[in-house]
């Protein structure tokens, strides 16, 4: 995959969770500052489907599972959207750096 | 044209599933299986829903398909987990070896399937949230499509709920077991709707649905269903519950009367599951006995799992969980056990996942050490019986390309229970009442062209089930597939005038390829427009 900018990823996942909001009905504006337990309702398992779909759409294998554990270890009380993007952002960029 | 189905219940045994026959309560089921064959389906090791279902669709063992557990290492080296989707799985699916031959499949409810193989026909892979139905469902727009066309459909009912089925499946109690009962009859109610309408509506050479309220009321009530533990339920509420899973029983008979006169004649029918159930009563904490044997360190901030408190709260605190994967301190830990259904342990090499842990030259005798170790010193503190009964390395439950995702050793334990992942107070534990778990033996019966009626068979694998649907449906099957054709089943002269043809591999597709395919997509499209799925 050729190697995306942060503003490319960014613009892909906010369109996905804006087309994923049509699916759910919810009407509020996501942003970096959108939290997906507390405005999009979500629940564990939604993260994980989430995880499995933004693999699909950057055909890339993401460390998701580490991702969640860290943020459960840390107590984080919400994961927002901008945590996702700079998830993204880090394991993207660390794969295209991986030698072919 | 004639559909040959996969009408898979999930967690299926016949220790149940007799005992519903002969009380009436399932009758159609043992009109089927007078009219067919019947053996037992082995299950794959450990019989663990997503391992076993990709084996059964796929044909192959799990060390080529790539599913190992319901999370698993992203790869042979490195600590990366994942949660398993489609994208783990390596192998091509019964779904799309019809569609390639030009034969349209419809597959529902079955794990491992998101995001769906782009074939021609139909998916709505099963175990997806609710929020997730729409956008991993094949093709674009079937979702909206039974909405509008099916007043009962309802994608919240159709879905799972997965902290129930965490709980349930964990053993935890329940609060209102009718109520579980009622989710379930009205959640396979739902798969049925569909499952009839896309029948009746398109033509599909090749269908499967999967029902897992079986295995879910199994997990959470099988005191009620083992015709061994009937004596001891003596109470007027015991017996209100038996009743209530009886009648979820009766609701699957009934879809399989349905399915029988929808298919037709001539069509073959194949009922499955992927593994058998059995109660238990143990809870093994794995890790604690490693820890025990100087095999493992917990980082300092893994609690004890609570000991005190009222039973029920108790309970739920000592119960598996899915999965701990950062408990353990690396650096002064040989051998770990990671996901508590997979009950599978990890073996720490130096330079495989980890700076830390034996030297690779080390493993065959440190990991026969460790296994004579777990059979004869993991044992009962009551009884000194030992709680271990089978370990199996992964060069045999594995073996293939990708056996370096799955753990080393597999255990089987004496109740064929699930391990505990947590850290215990001490090694065992035990429930105050049996729950149910996943036994090997499954079930398989098949009725229909060909089939002799009334005969019983050999044990069979699961590996064997898509090379036998293929069969019947008149398709070639892959050539480098572990399954084989259960020709026992078929009289001579079904066999005599149908030979097994073979398809080599120089036409596959790769799964993940299947679903980026940009050509395959505009096919699609095409087809869904004129199918009415897109305007």
């Amino acid at each position: 995959m050729a190697t995306m900018t942060a503003d490319a990823i960014r613009g892909d996942l906010l369109r996905i969770m804006r087309q994923l909001r049509e699916d759910w009905d919810w009407s509020g504006e996501i942003d970096d500052h959108t939290g997906v337990f507390r405005d999009l309702g979500f629940e564990s398992i939604d993260l994980i489907a989430l995880g499995s779909m933004l693999e699909e759409h950057f055909n890339q294998t993401l460390p998701f599972a580490e991702f969640l554990t860290r943020a459960r270890e840390e107590r984080v009380e919400d994961i927002t959207v901008g945590a996702m993007l700079a998830f993204l952002v880090e394991n993207l960029a660390r794969q295209d750096a991986q030698p072919a | 044209m004639s559909t040959t189905i996969l009408f898979g219940l999930d967690g299926a045994t016949f220790d149940v599933l007799d005992d519903l026959v002969a009380r009436g309560v399932m009758p159609r089921l043992g009109r089927f299986m007078a009219e067919g064959a019947r053996g037992t389906l082995m299950s794959t090791v450990p019989p663990l829903t997503p391992i076993a279902w990709s084996s059964l669709v796929t044909g192959r063992t799990p060390g080529h398909h790539g599913v190992t557990g319901f999370f698993q290492h992203a790869s042979a080296s490195g600590q990366a987990l994942q949660i398993v989707s489609s994208r783990q799985l390596q192998a091509e699916t019964i779904w799309s070896v019809a569609s390639r031959q030009g034969v349209r499949a419809l597959s529902l409810n079955f794990v491992v399937h998101q995001p769906p193989p782009r074939i021609d026909g139909a998916v709505i892979p099963g175990w997806v949230p609710w929020r997730w139905v729409k956008r991993f469902s094949h093709p674009p727009g079937i979702v909206e499509r039974l909405g509008r066309e099916l007043p009962s459909f309802d994608v919240r009912q159709l879905a799972m709920d997965f902290e129930q089925e965490r709980r349930a499946i964990a053993g935890a109690p329940l609060d209102d077991h009718e109520a579980w009962i009622r989710l379930h009859v009205d959640r396979d109610r739902q798969w049925f709707d569909v499952f009839r309408h896309l029948l009746a509506t398109e033509r599909f050479g090749l269908a499967g649905v999967v029902f897992d309220g079986v295995d879910k009321l199994q997990h959470a009530l099988w005191p009620y269903l083992d015709p061994d533990c009937a004596p001891q339920l003596g109470r007027r509420e015991d017996q209100q519950t038996r009743e209530a899973c009886w009648k979820y029983f009766a609701q699957l008979d009934r879809f399989l009367g349905e399915t029988v006169s929808l298919a037709g004649a001539d069509s073959t029918i194949f009922i499955v599951s992927d593994h058998g159930f059995t109660g238990c009563r143990d809870i093994l904490f794995i890790n604690t006995w490693l820890e025990q044997h100087g095999y493992l360190a917990w980082k300092a901030n893994v609690p004890v799992v609570a000991a005190a408190g009222r039973p029920g709260e108790r309970l739920a605190d000592l119960e598996p969980d899915f999965y701990e994967l950062s408990a353990f301190d690396l650096s002064r830990t040989r051998a770990y056990a990671l996901t508590s259904a997979s009950n599978g342990i990890h073996i720490v090499v130096r330079g495989a996942r980890s700076a830390d842990g034996i030297a690779p030259e080390e493993y065959e005798r440190f990991r026969s050490e460790l296994v004579r170790k777990l059979l004869t010193e993991c044992t009962d503190p009551a009884t000194g019986q030992p709680l271990i009964t089978a370990v199996t390395g992964r060069d045999e439950a594995f073996a293939g390309p990708y056996m370096a995702l799955a753990p080393d050793l597999t255990l089987t334990l004496r109740d064929h229970g699930f391990v505990s992942v947590r850290r215990g107070q001490s090694i065992l534990e035990r429930r105050p009442a049996v729950v149910g778990t996943h036994h090997p033996d499954g079930v398989f019966v098949a009725r229909g062209p060909g089939v002799r009626p009334g005969t019983s068979i050999a044990p069979v694998r699961l590996v064997d089930v898509m090379p036998t649907a293929l069969y019947g449906a008149g398709l070639a099957i892959p050539e480098d597939i572990e399954g084989r054709v259960i020709t026992e089943i078929f009289d001579m002269d079904y066999l005599r005038q149908r030979a097994v043809r073979r398809i080599g591999d120089l036409e596959r597709v790769p799964v993940a390829a299947m679903a980026t395919s940009a050509a395959q997509d505009a096919e699609i499209l095409a087809r869904m427009k004129a199918l009415g799925y897109l305007e």
